[in-house]
């Protein structure tokens, strides 16, 4: 039940969304998400999309990266 | 620069004991091999953050009532269907007549009870705040709707309090990613005030490493708490105001029953006054009921991280995903499962 699914938003319509996970498409609440739009990608769970991803988890590991490069070169 | 993996396996400092609280993150951290790249001072434990584990057997027993005897449709997540109860699981109670119907979301249920109106239709509500918003949403749309055949059987909790109570368990929570991605992180900071050092963790490969090696590199350089959020894209540090409102609308704060853990005063969440109509508990007149585990499943300790799977005497002989025991064995995100997959 805890398994969250990251998708992309095809339309909105109301407060529901229609969402493309790989191929497969499925109708999600988007009842908890302001100004959500087609192309947004979204992280559900439980058949409700909880948040809009901003970043992909590449760049966001990349920039903790740095941030930790940054503090070892000032602590030296 | 120094990758997550370089870090992680350069680690030379103190030895730390890392908690993850979910067990999604446990069973990610098998499935990657990222335990195998871990030096000796870093010992990673499971910790009480699958819902199912921690269901205790009475509120199992409570939903087999409601099947056997108040004949409602029972709707659940369909990782509870084999948890053990005090007597048999709801599994069992299928094989006795009991109506039981595996959902993927509450909001499912409501269309079942929509399409049978002449059924009582439960859904079992457990889980966490991930999971919380969508028992409230449900509850809100029969509401709308006029849908008086449906009502929730709550178990739900919250994590807040577990934190408080396991804060010495462990030198650092790797904390669930979806939970903060609702609650956001002021527990967090208002945690850190009091030494407990945590990072917020995605759940892919590249996640969990830059989370351990940030947890890592901490605790190479100081020895005072920290706290990072790494799952920003996601979990944005004020949470989901919404599902927040949402939750505070519909329910209310109740000491809970955690299996393993015992009562944790307010940890809990049930509907609130407004909502009582949709409340199974009061509809039925389903006493809270305190049910019996298994007497040698030793899942309690294993939840608090004091003991591994493969120490309790069942585990891998009695105890298997074909034949659970203990509730960490039956849910796919337990501890015991990932280790009886994985870790042998």
């Amino acid at each position: 039940m805890c398994v969250g699914l990251s998708a992309r938003v095809v339309s909105v319509k109301g407060g529901s969304a229609v969402i493309d996970a790989t191929g497969a498409r499925r109708t999600v609440s988007a009842e908890l998400l302001d100004d959500l739009e087609p192309g947004d990608y979204v992280m559900v769970h439980a058949g409700i999309a909880i948040a809009k991803i901003t970043d992909s988890s590449e760049n966001e590991s990349n920039q903790i990266m740095e941030q930790l490069d940054e503090k070892s070169t000032g602590n030296n | 620069m120094k990758s997550p993996r370089e870090i992680i396996e350069s680690y030379s400092g103190r030895p730390l004991r890392i908690m993850e609280v979910c067990g999604t993150h446990t069973h990610e951290i098998f499935r990657c091999g990222i335990r195998k790249i871990l030096p000796p001072q870093i010992e990673l434990i499971s910790g009480p953050g699958c819902p199912v584990c921690v269901t205790p057997p009475g509120y199992i027993d409570s939903a087999i009532e409601l099947a056997l005897e108040h004949k409602a449709l029972i709707c659940t997540f369909g990782d509870l269907i084999r948890v053990p109860g005090s007597r048999m699981s709801l599994a069992g109670a299928r094989s006795q007549g009991a109506a039981v119907k595996a959902v993927y979301t509450p909001l499912d249920a409501v269309e079942i009870a929509k399409e049978n109106p002449d059924k009582e239709v439960v859904f079992l509500a457990v889980g966490f705040e991930t999971t919380v918003p969508s028992a409230c949403l449900a509850v809100k749309h029969a509401e709308s709707e006029g849908i008086k055949n449906f009502s929730l059987l709550t178990s739900n909790k919250t994590m807040p309090d577990a934190y408080r109570a396991l804060g010495n368990c462990a030198d650092a929570f790797l904390y669930p990613g979806h939970v903060h991605t609702i609650i956001g992180s002021s527990i967090c900071l208002e945690l850190l005030k009091g030494g407990i050092s945590g990072v917020v963790a995605g759940f892919q490969a590249d996640e969990l490493l830059t989370a351990l090696a940030v947890i890592a590199h901490h605790a190479d350089n100081s020895s005072e708490a920290f706290f990072e959020n790494c799952y920003k894209r996601i979990a944005r540090d004020e949470g989901n105001p919404a599902a927040m409102r949402l939750i505070n609308e519909v329910m209310t704060s109740c000491d809970a029953e955690w299996r393993g853990l015992g009562v944790i005063p307010g940890s809990g969440l049930k509907l609130n006054a407004t909502y009582a109509a949709f409340d199974a508990r009061l509809k039925f007149n389903v006493p809270e009921c305190s049910g019996t585990p298994h007497a040698g499943c030793r899942c309690g300790e294993i939840l608090k991280g004091l003991l591994k799977p493969e120490d309790c005497p069942l585990f891998g002989k009695v105890c298997t995903p074909v034949n659970p025991v203990g509730a960490c064995m039956v849910s796919h995100e337990g501890s015991c499962s990932a280790y009886y997959q994985y870790g042998r």
